[in-house]
């Protein structure tokens, strides 16, 4: 399980990297896209996960993607951008249905685990991206700052998985 | 008129003497005018992180972030509940004591709040 989160969070690191001249649609999407993705696990580990802290931090994850959705959404509205699908925004929402099926099929303590795990590792992938590519290939200043403003968060997000993820071994 | 305004100067005097070795603002506090102090929650911080007011002042906090926080005491004091991202919170200071506080929602996000 473990090898394939991290095989899952290389392949998506890799694809993300590799994205040459990218533009502030196809960055639009990829931003939307890695939030949906973690509000859809984050509310399945809501309802399904069953350690405390797990479920804590799931709603979390659900409230604070939702809240930089809301912005991101405003912001390429506001500069009349229509998010474009790319490769790597496919390769995020294929990643996130694949894990979402591997979740359904786990319960308990296996479930919870799962989920940290990956929530772990996408977070360290996501936050990669940012860095390495999104902030560096964003053209208009308006979503460069969006992007900036939102590192913290994520980072406090990794942060917070991998305390959680220390508790459940 | 002229009384008042001695015993205004024997505060600010009085006052200055002690502002001076804590390093505090002497002739406002000494007018005793409540002030508006603000604190901005920013790339998941409370900043300034150590603040210090007088009975009466109102604070101001104000979510400059993209996710939602909250400012809550850890001995009950005070809690803003939920503040959306634009959002402001603000506390007026009544009795003296130290205030540590945190974000429920981002517990690592700690800072001190002194009304003295």
């Amino acid at each position: 399980m473990k090898t394939f989160t991290l095989f899952a969070a290389a392949l998506l690191t890799a694809s993300i990297s590799s994205a040459q001249s990218i533009n502030d649609a196809q960055i639009a999407s990829i931003v939307v896209t890695a939030n949906q993705v973690d509000i859809d696990a984050g509310k399945l580990a809501a309802s399904k996960g069953t350690n405390a802290e797990v479920k804590k931090f799931a709603n979390l994850m659900v409230a604070d993607h939702t809240n930089v959705n809301k912005q991101a959404v405003a912001l390429v509205t506001k500069l009349k951008v229509t998010p474009e699908d790319n490769d790597t925004s496919k390769s995020l929402k294929e990643g996130g249905d694949k894990n979402l099926e591997t979740l359904k099929g786990l319960k308990g303590a296996a479930f919870d685990k799962a989920y940290v795990d990956h929530e772990v590792a996408y977070h360290q992938a996501v936050l990669d991206a940012v860095d390495k590519t999104l902030i560096p290939g964003a053209k208009n200043e308006e979503l460069k700052a969006l992007l900036v403003k939102v590192r913290p968060a994520f980072v406090a997000h990794l942060e917070h998985a991998k305390h959680v993820q220390s508790t459940l071994k | 008129m002229r009384s008042l305004a001695l015993a205004v100067l024997a505060g600010v005097l009085a006052f200055s003497g002690e502002g001076a070795a804590a390093g505090a603002r002497p002739a406002a506090a000494a007018a005793a005018k409540p002030a508006t102090v603000k604190i901005a929650i920013e790339g998941m911080k409370f900043s300034p992180a150590d603040v210090t007011v007088k009975p009466g002042d109102t604070v101001v906090w104000t979510n400059k972030d993209i996710v939602a926080h909250t400012v809550t005491s850890k001995n009950g004091a005070f809690d803003s509940k939920v503040i959306p991202p634009n959002g402001t919170y603000k506390f007026v200071a009544r009795r003296k004591g130290d205030f540590a506080y945190i974000c429920t929602l981002h517990p690592p996000m700690a800072a001190d709040f002194k009304v003295r």
